[in-house]
């Protein structure tokens, strides 16, 4: 009886000892050994990452005894990480790819991110100046700069050509034309006119193009008195809400972001769609969208300011204030960002931040060419910001979505429109304090 | 006739109402049964349907049913992903950590019960109060000054602090239920009280440690937040792993969705059969008492 009991308990014990020796042989603390270097990158899921990927082994090739370690997320879990990973002070941390105008101020302002200022001059052969205007100040913070673009977008307008063919109706270079067009449409009763993103968050940034061609903004320069009651504003959102509301699809859900609204152009049940230039292979591939050989290309359709849609550096890389190992680091952001591979990522269909890629017809020609003139001329005439430039960008676009939900809904848009400037004040108020 | 006919109608009634209700409650249970199952069900039938189609029929209502299958996304899974190392890191995670901590919780559970350390016990239970999330930071912190972030000790280790008071818990109500005297029984005969422990009590708390080993083993396998942020490349668990498919411009709805089957299903069959096991368990316990 006794034997068999301490048979058990020995197997007990065997069983904690295995288990323990496994964990500790797992535990194999990373870093350096004899000269040997690892080079933590965090990048996020997107057909960039994708591309650079493939060609890291060149980069550890010709630096002898560095291991390029990928750590790669979805945006949200990305942030989420930073949030917890940065906070910590961590410098397992080396290369991160970064949303600029979501987190870059806050980043900045909490450190997180090392000045790179010295850095980006120091090559002239790399240039930073062929690095757009735009994009480069959305990646610097009080004079420093703290993130190498790399992605961009504008706002384009996406079409259905056999529908404007069919009812003769012109691509439309103006809001008005665009409006009438949409209601045109909507009217024939064979599919919706327009469709945009609904969710109050999400719209924020794909209502920005319309505010400013409007002839609006979120807040005065210095962002000290909010200006969401202008009436170019006023009439950002009421026009916003009636293109959707009343010209878009039926029972229209009021919390899509892109993939919805994507995919309700892709499935041919709507003949506009204005999101990011960055979305159209969601529309224009075979096996992402049933009218893909019938997309159309338009720049942003003008308003009384003109065309004046967002052009946004999407992504950044910037290096975090606390590895040690930033010089490295940086021979990485600036090996990822050199003009060579900026052309060759743009010519897989990444809109780049780099001005000569698109000065060269090689950096265009895998772009279907109304997309690429829509892109260009957004390049020129959009401005540098899709949401309110401000620390807490979630809460900001909280505030300043919730009358574009209202209008699309046929709601009371000036009593929604006069909460969210008080709302927008009061926040704003109390960031600079 | 009509005399007979009426006691016909008044003996027979009151049966046929009964044998009426009988029908209407069997009836009403079938259907209330099949809404149910079909609210639990719908999302998982949809997600194995739609790990079947390409993106385009995926958002097509009319292919929702009918549609021309594709293996295309379970080749992206296990093709182009690592999805058997993700596969192997939730499972070696989940067991180990599960391990773990019924060794240390079984013999606690049984001190707290009999020795009524009802303290110990409330104190164990803050553990489970706590949000996990709001320790992720001073653990990151932690892990990352002894340079373990990345592989599977943290992981383990943060599982294990979730898993370990609930496992507690369960046993410590399954010792409360066993009775004492079949213990000093055991004793009398010459056993050890650890002896008692390990040949009497143990034996019959097999029902409850597998009820909560599965437990625990299901809340390693579905957590996300804790390996988000304490796995690395080469330690990443299927709940992470299925991020992947969200792109920033681009979602692999299909990619997504047998990712997801392959998440789903090993949880799905585990549960059923050691749910089978649970209840020979609770029998075998129920003819020995």
């Amino acid at each position: 009886m006794k034997h068999r009991s301490i048979k058990v308990v020995t197997a007990a014990v065997a069983v904690t000892v295995l288990t323990g020796g496994l964990l500790a042989g797992c535990t194999t603390a990373e870093g350096e050994e004899g000269g040997k270097q690892t080079l933590r990158v965090t990048l996020a899921n997107h057909v960039w990452t994708d591309i650079v990927k493939d060609k890291i082994s060149d980069f550890e090739a010709d630096h002898e005894g560095v291991t390029v370690e990928v750590t790669q997320l979805g945006e949200d879990q990305l942030s989420d990480q930073y949030n917890v990973k940065l906070n910590a002070g961590t410098d397992e941390i080396d290369v991160m790819m970064y949303r600029p105008l979501q987190e870059g101020k806050l980043f900045a302002q909490n450190g997180y991110l090392a000045d790179l200022s010295d850095y980006v001059t120091r090559d002239a052969a790399w240039d930073w100046n062929d690095f757009q205007e735009g994009p480069v100040e959305a990646t610097t913070y009080e004079g420093s700069v703290v993130g190498v673009p790399i992605i961009t977008e504008q706002q384009v307008l996406y079409y259905r050509t056999d529908v404007l063919e069919k009812l003769g109706i012109a691509v439309p270079k103006t809001l008005d034309e665009l409006e009438a067009a949409a209601k045109q449409i909507k009217e024939q009763g064979e599919i919706a006119g327009y469709v945009g993103r609904t969710g109050v968050s999400a719209a924020v940034t794909q209502w920005s193009s319309f505010l400013f061609s409007e002839g609006g903004d979120f807040a005065n320069k210095d962002y000290t008195k909010a200006t969401l009651d202008t009436p170019a504003a006023k009439e950002a959102y009421e026009l916003y809400g009636r293109l959707i509301g009343q010209y878009g699809p039926a029972n229209v859900s009021t919390d899509m972001s892109w993939p919805d609204a994507a995919a309700l152009f892709a499935q041919g049940q709507v003949a506009f769609y204005s999101d990011a230039s960055s979305l159209y292979q969601n529309l224009a591939l075979e096996e992402n969208s049933t009218v893909w050989d019938k997309v159309g290309y338009a720049p942003f359709p003008a308003g009384p300011a003109g065309s004046v849609p967002y052009n946004v550096p999407s992504w950044a890389l910037g290096i975090n204030n606390d590895s040690n190992k930033k010089d490295l680091a940086f021979d990485f952001v600036e090996w990822l960002t050199s003009p060579e591979l900026t052309l060759e990522v743009q010519e897989a269909g990444v809109p780049a931040a780099r001005t000569s890629v698109w000065d060269n017809p090689a950096g265009t020609a895998s772009f279907p060419p109304q997309l690429a003139e829509a892109i260009a001329i957004g390049a020129k005439t959009g401005v540098g910001y899709d949401r309110p430039r401000v620390i807490s960008v979630a809460e900001a676009r909280e505030i300043v979505g919730a009358p574009i939900v209202v209008a699309i809904t046929g709601g009371d848009v000036d009593a929604a429109i006069k909460k969210a400037q008080a709302d927008f004040q009061a926040f704003l108020d109390d960031e600079n304090d | 006739m009509t005399t007979t006919a009426t006691s016909l109608i008044v003996t027979t009634s009151p049966l046929q109402r009964r044998r009426n209700r009988g029908r209407g409650y069997k009836a009403f249970r079938a259907i209330m049964l099949v809404l149910v199952a079909l609210t639990f069900l719908a999302p998982v039938v949809w997600m194995v349907l739609s790990s079947f189609k390409t993106n385009v029929d995926i958002y097509n209502s009319e292919a929702a049913f009918i549609f021309t299958p594709t293996l295309k996304n379970y080749d992206t899974v296990f093709g182009q992903a690592d999805y058997v190392q993700y596969i192997w890191n939730s499972f070696f995670v989940a067991a180990v950590a599960t391990l773990l901590s019924l060794l240390l919780a079984v013999p606690a559970a049984y001190s707290m019960s009999r020795f009524v350390m009802k303290k110990s016990a409330v104190l164990v239970l803050l553990a489970r109060v706590i949000p996990g999330v709001s320790l992720l930071v001073p653990w990151y912190f932690v892990f990352s000054n002894l340079r373990i972030v990345g592989t599977y000790t943290p992981l383990v280790l943060s599982h294990m602090f979730v898993s370990l008071p609930l496992i507690l818990y369960i046993m410590m109500s399954f010792f409360d239920s066993l009775p004492e005297e079949l213990e000093e029984q055991a004793q009398v005969d010459g056993l050890t009280p650890i002896g008692a422990f390990l040949r009497i009590t143990l034996p019959l708390s097999v029902p409850g440690i597998a009820t909560a080993s599965i437990l625990s083993f299901i809340f390693s396998w579905n957590n996300f937040m804790f390996a988000l942020v304490l796995s690395g490349a080469s330690t990443k668990t299927l709940p992470v792993a299925i991020f992947d498919f969200v792109g920033y411009a681009s979602i692999d709805w299909g990619g997504l969705m047998a990712a997801a089957v392959v998440v789903t299903i090993p949880i799905m069959v585990i549960a059923l059969f050691t749910q089978k096991y649970i209840v020979s368990g609770l029998t075998a316990g129920a003819t020995k008492g």
